[in-house]
């Protein structure tokens, strides 16, 4: 039923299934295109067997600017999944599972420390999901969304930024067990 | 680089003064100051800055300055400074590609630079420009002297940028055949050499001048392919150093993938064979990661290769002992990899050879229906199940089939013990049971002649005995009724309601989707690939195809997030010319930004033909569209080309490149233009810029390839899937195709050519020269008109790819524009040619057929006002030939009557015949036109009657009490029975009026005259 491989440009004409999901943003077209141009082997896809993309991960590995570096926020070699999404009709095969384990595999090739995205604070279901792959809660970044997933009223949601440790980081020294407690604003990342 | 947002900065050696007038874009005041400074200080950059500031100012002249100095400093032999080059690119940017060629300029000036200061941060900025302009020759020249210059720096980039560039020049139409070819020898050596290097050196460094990288050994690969030869590529796949297997066994996985493409094509199995038995051993041994190389395309390809090995047998018990590895690991697979390995399972076992039965004759339980049944029970409850299944079950014997459905799904179903899972299954098995109404295997061939009786049919269906065709009419009723009462048990059962939430999918989806399909079948809908059978709608039973469209309408408000069914949705509305509905149905899926140009063709192709009223409103309808093309090819380079040299993503370079120039090509940027084009045109608005103008397709030459690349992805297709598919059934006319689309190209230029009026202040000095020239320059453009459309029209395939109103009106436009060149070039003296007649006399026969088709023609089944609405696409082609032929002849007697005016000899004037045949040909295009807003004005009168909704109910339900009843006919009570009460159809009825007279009103909106 599905094969995972390398993004390729001309999936962009194959992205429906996941894409008309209004749960899956569409960005523009250079957006795509720089993860590919940039971190190739981070871009992975699962397609099904008419070439259709029912899932994919896009990432990057990078560090913060060298001027922060003595900044208590200043963020070391890491990788970053930027987006994933797996097409409804896919769901619960454990295909973003075995997208997100390509993109650590990266991570760890690229001798990355850590592993970090950042998820709605209210979204129970990704944040369960990303806790059982080892993530955990490393701050909490304030109103980082402008728009409030399940309370319109709100005009801001909070997001967490949540890590998992990859083989560099042998000491544990990028992650913490209360993270839930260390507040920042949006301007303190990148 | 190119400037796009922002100035490059001054030297520093400039002062505050000027550099802050500079800064804040005070042009005037930059170029009195630098004007001054280059005066005192006798420093030619300060002449360059004035140049450069001069170049923002308005006036023609000064902006014009900086193109005079880019010349004079490309002829000098002295380096050129670099920072007046900076200045000068980025006061030239908006003439380069117009008024010069960076190529020719700018690029060989960064070359002269980068060559003489090759160490120089600023030469890779050369390197950057070279690139974003597009310039790849100057950029090949940059890199090969960068390279040379770090050539022991261990940065592995400059070298493979070179080589990269070199590979992207023997294939590109920046230069010559012969250059291709030596740089196509010269690529291939480089990277011979580097493989060499790698095969032979124990551990490459990155120093060595070797293959290190996947990304570098991949690029070899890809030239090897390109320019090399099949047996330099099979060995090099074998090989222990650069070996697909060696990138596989360090995790790179895109080579194998390569490589297996490659391998295919040219039938290379046994090799195949063997590279994909180590490749999943790898994953056995523990090499890599255990399923890493388990994708379905593998298993499927091995067990491709194993049936066509010397013994077949053997290979694919092979193939069944690797698999068997696989299912033995102890470890929590992921039900994907569960998944793909069934499926392999089920591949490997329809891959044997066909054996001599060994089941009991016709009993068709042979070990591809018993594996499909395996799997069946394992998966039939994932939402893709039916996918995974219908290639295979469509392969299978007429036989196998009937056991499958008579003897493996029945017993599956009473394995299932709760009531979800059960109409799970339920649906599924309708959706295979009409898969097999359209599988050819069902049927029998019929002896034309029986009992000296000939047949109606030429088929007898192998399920139900009846006479047939594909599909058979009795079996779909049959589906149909099964799928009804699935529907209903679902929606009567409350507890089932309850629990459909837990579900991923609600089954009543798939069955209403099994319902509308079986009803489109039922009503005679065709595929649509051919402009010969006249209106799609024609012969098509109205009451089935609106039941089809209600059973959908009313599923979709029900789960409105199935974007399958909305999109079937979507498609059926604009067939029947609903297509403000159409729209509101198409506005929620919001589609946008990258997906736009895959998934528009799917409401916006023709649209200008349906319904010009969509495009009045404050945002132009297809703004979004020209938006994303503008800002998607806003430079001549790929986006991000720059990001993947600086990453040393050589593979990403080649697929940008190309994507690149597929999108420059898509047949969607040419159907936005067009569809943009004809409304504007239709309410007479004022066009910005001619299309032939459009900076988007400028380039387009008739030799270009356009490319349709629409993604039909998330249709729901249950058909059978070497036949047409659901979206060639719900299409209005064939989908977008390179001919189409520069035919429609071609067709707006004629169109552009007859609105064309000189700007109100041009009053040329000497009137007989500009008339000439006038008169030149539309005889040249006719001539390419009429020599390309006349080619394209003319080719084979052409009918196939048009509705027969578009091919009517095309043949027209071509017909047209030989009969202007004919009129225009025709001396007074001469007698006429008899093509002018004959060109005029077919354009009124074209005229009167399509007259007829809109006014005349009936429908076998359909109510006259019902055919009407449904067949705007005629009308609408009628009103345009009409028009076109129109301004035509309006064009011929503008042109004859400046003549008179301007020549008082009436020399220069055009023949008598000419004015005379183009006389009778506007007025018979006046007189349709007139018809044609008259038949519009009457549908829009009628539609304005009262009783519209019990009409339209009754078109869809029949009579109560009647159809009903007919023997035989029990599927129409069944169809009832589920589409819910009057309230429902009535809201869907009322949408759907409101529609065609939202289109109606439209149309009599648009121009006329």
């Amino acid at each position: 039923m599905a094969n995972f491989r390398r993004f390729r440009p001309d999936d962009l004409n194959k992205l429906s299934k996941c894409n008309l999901d209004p749960l899956t943003e569409t960005y523009e077209l250079g957006f795509y295109l720089q993860y590919y141009a940039k971190w190739p082997s981070l871009f992975q896809v699962a397609e099904d067997q008419d070439g259709n993309i029912i899932g994919y991960i896009m990432g990057k590995v990078e560090s913060s600017p060298d001027v922060y570096q003595f900044s208590e926020h200043y963020l070391p070699w890491h990788a970053h999944i930027t987006a994933v999404t797996v097409a409804p009709e896919a769901r619960r095969l454990g295909i973003g599972r075995l997208l997100t384990e390509q993109l650590e595999a990266g991570a760890d090739a690229n001798n990355a420390w850590f592993v970090d995205l950042f998820v709605r604070k209210t979204n129970y279901k990704a944040i369960n999901f990303y806790k059982s792959m080892g993530y955990s809660i490393f701050r909490v970044v304030k109103d980082y969304y402008g728009d409030h997933s399940s309370d319109p009223t709100k005009s801001s949601e909070d997001a967490y930024d949540m890590r998992k440790p990859m083989k560099r980081d042998v000491n544990k020294e990028h992650i913490r067990e209360d993270g839930e407690k260390f507040e920042v604003e949006p301007s303190d990342v990148w | 680089m190119a400037y796009s947002y922002g100035r490059p900065a001054l030297k520093s050696s400039v002062d505050v003064q000027l550099q802050t007038a500079f800064s804040d874009g005070n042009w005037n005041s930059v170029v009195r100051l630098a004007d001054k400074r280059a005066k005192s200080l006798k420093d030619p950059y300060y002449e360059a800055i004035k140049v450069a500031a001069e170049s923002k100012l308005d006036g023609a002249a000064e902006s014009g300055a900086v193109l005079t100095a880019i010349e004079e400093l490309a002829k000098q032999k002295t380096v050129p400074d670099i920072d007046t080059i900076e200045l000068y690119e980025w006061a030239a940017d908006d003439f380069i590609g117009e008024e010069i060629e960076y190529a020719d300029t700018l690029g060989p000036l960064r070359v002269k630079w980068a060559k003489a200061n090759p160490k120089s941060p600023l030469a890779m900025g050369c390197l950057q420009s070279c690139l974003e302009y597009w310039d790849l020759v100057s950029a090949q020249q940059i890199s090969t002297a960068l390279d040379k210059a770090y050539l022991n720096s261990g940065d592995r980039r400059y070298m493979f940028w070179s080589i990269t560039l070199t590979f992207l020049l023997s294939i590109s139409p920046q230069c010559s055949e012969s250059s291709r070819r030596v740089y196509s020898l010269l690529v291939l050596k480089q990277l011979e050499r580097a493989a060499e290097v790698t095969e032979n050196t124990p551990k490459v460094e990155a120093k060595d001048r070797g293959l290190l990288t996947e990304e570098e050994v991949c690029l070899y690969y890809r030239v090897l392919l390109a320019h090399g030869n099949k047996e330099d590529f099979v060995r090099r796949v074998k090989s222990a150093g650069l070996g697909a297997l060696v990138l596989l066994e360090k995790g790179h996985k895109l080579l194998f993938w390569e490589c297996l493409d490659s391998l295919s094509a040219w039938g290379e199995w046994d090799l195949i064979f063997d590279l994909c038995r180590q490749a999943l051993r790898l994953g056995v041994k523990g090499v890599t990661a255990p399923f890493f190389v388990c994708d379905l395309k593998v298993w499927r390809i091995f067990a491709a290769a194993a049936s066509k090995a010397a013994n077949p047998e053997s290979a694919l018990e092979e193939v069944q002992t690797v698999l068997k590895e696989f299912f033995a690991i102890d470890m929590k697979t992921a039900q994907m990899y569960k998944k793909n390995l069934s499926l392999a399972l089920l591949e490997s076992t329809f891959r044997l050879p066909s054996i001599e039965d060994p089941v009991p004759e016709g009993s068709g339980m042979t070990p591809r229906v018993v594996q499909l049944g395996l799997f069946l029970d394992e998966c039939f409850d994932k939402l893709a199940a039916f996918d995974d299944v219908k290639g295979y079950i469509s392969e299978l014997t007429f036989e196998e089939a009937k056991a499958l459905v008579d003897k493996i799904l029945p017993k599956l179903l009473d394995t299932i013990p709760d009531k979800p899972r059960q109409v799970i299954l339920r649906s599924l098995i309708c959706k295979i049971r009409y898969l097999l109404t359209t599988c050819p295997m069902t049927l029998s061939r019929q002896p034309s002649v029986v009992d000296g009786q000939p047949q109606s049919e030429a088929y007898r269906c192998r399920f139900c005995s009846n006479l047939a065709s594909l599909p058979c009419r009795h079996c779909v009723k049959q589906v149909i009724t099964e799928a009804a009462s699935a529907y209903k048990q679902i929606s009567a059962d409350k507890e089932l309601i309850g629990l459909i939430p837990g579900l991923d999918k609600d089954p009543r989806q798939d069955l209403a989707l099994v319902i509308a399909t079986s009803l489109l079948k039922l009503s005679g809908l065709r595929a649509s690939h051919s402009s010969i059978s006249g209106p799609p709608l024609r012969d098509v039973d109205p009451e089935l195809l609106l039941q089809a469209i209600f059973i959908l309408d009313t599923q979709v408000r029900s789960t409105p997030a199935d974007n399958g069914l909305r999109l079937l949705l979507v498609e059926l509305c604009l067939l029947v010319g609903a297509s403000s509905y159409a729209q509101q149905l198409w506005i929620p899926m919001d589609v946008k930004r990258t997906i736009q140009d895959a998934l528009s063709p799917l409401f916006f192709d023709r649209i200008s033909s349906l319904s010009p009223g969509l495009f009045q409103g404050s945002r132009p309808l297809t703004e979004p569209l020209r938006s994303y093309y503008a800002n998607s090819l806003r430079n001549d380079s790929p986006l991000k080309i720059w990001d993947a040299f600086s990453a040393g993503s050589y593979t990403s370079i080649l697929d940008l490149s190309q994507y690149d120039n597929r999108l420059r090509t898509s047949c969607t940027l040419l159907m936005t233009l067009v569809e943009e084009a004809r409304a504007t045109r239709s309410f007479g608005g004022k066009i910005d810029i001619e299309i032939a103008d459009h900076p988007l397709v400028a380039h387009i030459t008739d030799d270009t390839q356009l490319i349709n690349k629409t993604d039909y992805g998330s249709f729901p297709n249950i058909e059978y899937p070497h036949g047409p598919q659901i979206q060639d059934f719900v299409r209005l006319g064939p989908e977008l195709s390179n001919e189409r689309a520069h035919i429609a190209f071609l067709t707006e230029q004629f169109a552009d050519l007859l609105a064309y009026k000189p700007p109100k202040d041009y009053k040329p000095a000497r009137t007989s020269d500009a008339a000439a020239r006038d008169r030149n320059y539309a005889l040249e453009s006719l001539t390419r008109l009429n020599h390309s459309l006349t080619n394209f029209i003319h080719h084979p395939s052409t009918p196939s790819l048009l509705t027969g109103p578009e091919m009517t009106y095309y043949s027209v436009v071509s017909l047209l524009a030989s009969a202007l060149l004919t009129s225009l070039s025709t001396a007074r003296g001469d007698p006429t040619p008899k093509t002018l007649s004959l060109a005029t006399s077919s354009v009124r026969n074209a005229l009167s057929s399509l007259r007829n088709a809109c006014f005349h023609s009936a429908s076998l089944h359909m109510p006259a006002t019902l055919f009407a609405l449904t067949d705007i696409h005629t009308v609408a082609y009628l009103r345009e030939t009409a028009l076109v032929a129109k301004h035509s002849a309006t064009f011929v007697l503008a042109f004859h009557e400046r003549e008179l005016a301007r020549d008082r000899s009436g020399k220069s004037a055009l023949h008598r015949d000419v004015v005379s045949e183009m006389k009778a040909l506007e007025a018979v295009a006046s007189k349709t036109l007139a018809e044609t807003k008259n038949h519009l004005q009457k549908l829009k009168e009628m539609l304005g009657e009262g009783g519209w909704l019990d009409r339209l109910l009754e078109w869809t339900f029949g009579h109560e009490g009647g159809e009903a009843e007919r023997e035989g006919e029990g599927y129409r009570a069944a169809v009832a029975d589920i589409a819910g009460g009057r309230d429902t159809a009535e809201e869907w009825a009322g949408k759907m009026l409101e529609s065609w007279r939202e289109t109606v009103k439209g149309w009599l909106m648009t121009r006329w005259d």
